[in-house]
């Protein structure tokens, strides 16, 4: 665990001394050096799947594969920032790269402990890089309030469960992740149980985000840097479920009912959400929408809490990180050319860069979960195990894909086909920097094909 | 001639990052070899290894 996390350590000195000239590609190599090296945990030989253990930190087949997803996005996020920030004074743009670094120390430590209490403390420390990032880094004025639904959804998510951690802490005596699993179960009759429950899942719901709660959300993408819609996408969301996943088996004899309204509000959303991508202007808002529906079905897979169901919602948490955190690398490319992020403004890109369009291409291809990728096995897993738990949720989860579809192909033909607008008089050509960033995050998904048992969790 | 000095002076923050790594990987590997101090030590669970079998647990 260690030898992650103080080489990420080491990394916020690295940025402050190195010389100007050399911040960026200094940085990015000793990130994507850490990532590499963050592989490593992959190869988990341990008979109980815990391995890397420490006092406080230990990962397991559920926490692995997001917390090399954590790793290895801090070089795809110093790849896609480079551009926009150069205009900048040196010391903000390694104030930038510190908080950048100092998200993946908090997510590392958050995914990695092994106490409630821990991860709670990280789970919102992570809360404040990501403020900063979009209140200092913001393109517009609205970037304020944004930081303000961010921050207030979230907290008051979380507040909830610290109580609830704390009692739990009270009538078992312990909040380790490796013991709880062990004590015994809890008899929850009354009515304050049931309000502990959805204490204990409030807070994971509002980051993941259910609908209903996600209004935070577009609001935060749309006005983040793009390394902060990076991030956020590919990362904070799933924190939510990653903490929901491990609070779960010890709410046991609840859930089956009280999960009731939840599941049904996720999948109501697959749809709402869906149909407010198909009429959406805004490209980052789009995708931002995308992303609250494909949470939705994770939801819902983790709630059904079958073995199925939750190795579906750690595929398609790790697929979805990929993809969406493309399609925003994506977005932000048309961004730096036009300045606008209305889809009207920038259409028919395939004319000026033809190369960019097999990237819309594909990641859109992934976007609405192509046949062998990582996307369709998860989305088929939970549709699955929801059909296997109430036949009517086929109704909700077919349209909600059906409707993905639709929005997926509607942002690409928007973006990429058709003619080129007149007003786009002089585009960019699009960088060879761009054309790695977005490879770097689809080569995983494409590979992950071949090897799908490092993404099953628990089940592998 | 290769000017190290002023090599050095400009790429020594290189090593910061590397440095950790060992500093961490020994430290784990501090903490698996206290964590497996007392393999196959115990009087009434110890046994010989089978053929083939590095450790009685991983």
């Amino acid at each position: 665990m260690l030898k992650i996390l103080i080489p990420t350590l080491m990394l916020i000195p690295t940025t402050w001394l190195t010389s100007a000239k050399w911040l960026w590609p200094t940085t990015l190599a000793h990130s994507l050096l850490i990532a590499l090296a963050s592989l490593s945990w992959l190869k988990n030989l341990s008979e109980t799947g815990w391995t890397s253990l420490n006092l406080y930190m230990a990962t397991d087949p559920l926490s692995t594969p997001l917390l090399v997803l954590t790793c290895w996005l801090l070089p795809l996020m110093i790849l896609a920032s480079q551009n926009h920030t150069t205009t900048e004074p040196i010391n903000r743009q390694r104030m930038y790269i510190t908080l950048l670094t100092s998200l993946q120390i908090f997510l590392i430590l958050a995914f990695g402990a092994t106490e409630m209490i821990m991860f709670y403390v990280m789970f919102e420390a992570t809360l404040i890089p990501t403020l900063f990032l979009i209140t200092r880094w913001g393109n517009q004025a609205e970037r304020l309030n944004a930081g303000t639904y961010f921050l207030f959804y979230t907290l008051a998510g979380s507040l909830p469960l610290l109580v609830a951690l704390l009692l739990l802490q009270n009538s078992t005596g312990t909040l380790s992740l490796l013991t709880l699993q062990f004590s015994g179960p809890t008899i929850l009759t009354s009515f304050a149980d049931k309000l502990w429950w959805a204490g204990c899942l409030l807070a994971f719901l509002v980051k993941m985000p259910l609908y209903g709660v996600h209004l935070w959300l577009p609001k935060a993408h749309v006005e983040a840097p793009i390394a902060g819609s990076m991030v956020l996408a590919a990362v904070l969301l799933k924190l939510g479920g990653y903490g929901m996943m491990r609070i779960l088996p010890m709410l046991e004899p609840l859930t089956k009912e009280l999960s009731y309204p939840f599941i049904i509000f996720a999948l109501w959303g697959v749809i709402m959400t869906g149909s407010i991508c198909l009429r959406q202007t805004d490209l980052k808002s789009l995708i931002a929408y995308s992303s609250v529906g494909h949470m939705g079905l994770v939801v819902g897979g983790i709630l059904i809490q079958t073995p199925w169901g939750l190795t579906g919602a750690l595929i398609l948490m790790i697929a979805h990180g990929l993809t969406s955190s493309a399609l925003f690398c994506l977005a932000n490319t048309n961004y730096e050319r036009t300045h606008s992020r209305t889809m009207a403004l920038a259409r028919g890109l395939q004319m000026a860069l033809p190369l960019m369009t097999t990237w819309w291409f594909i990641a859109s291809l992934a976007n609405l979960a192509l046949p062998p990728l990582p996307n369709l096995m998860a989305e088929l897993m939970i549709i699955t195990s929801l059909f296997n738990w109430s036949w009517w949720t086929l109704a909700l989860t077919g349209t909600g894909t059906l409707i993905t579809a639709g929005y997926s192909l509607y942002m690409f033909l928007m973006t990429q086909r058709g003619p080129l607008p007149t007003h786009i008089i002089a585009l960019e050509p699009s960088h060879s920097r761009e054309h790695l960033l977005v490879a770097l995050h689809l080569l995983p998904l494409i590979l992950l094909i071949l090897k799908p048992e490092l993404i099953w969790g628990w089940t592998a | 001639m290769v000017n190290f000095v002023a090599l050095a002076r400009e790429h020594w923050v290189n090593i910061l990052v590397p440095m950790g790594f060992v500093i961490g990987w020994y430290f784990d590997r501090q903490q698996d070899q206290r964590l497996t101090a007392f393999r196959n030590k115990s009087a009434l669970f110890g046994r010989e290894l089978k053929p083939g079998e590095e450790v009685t647990w991983k």
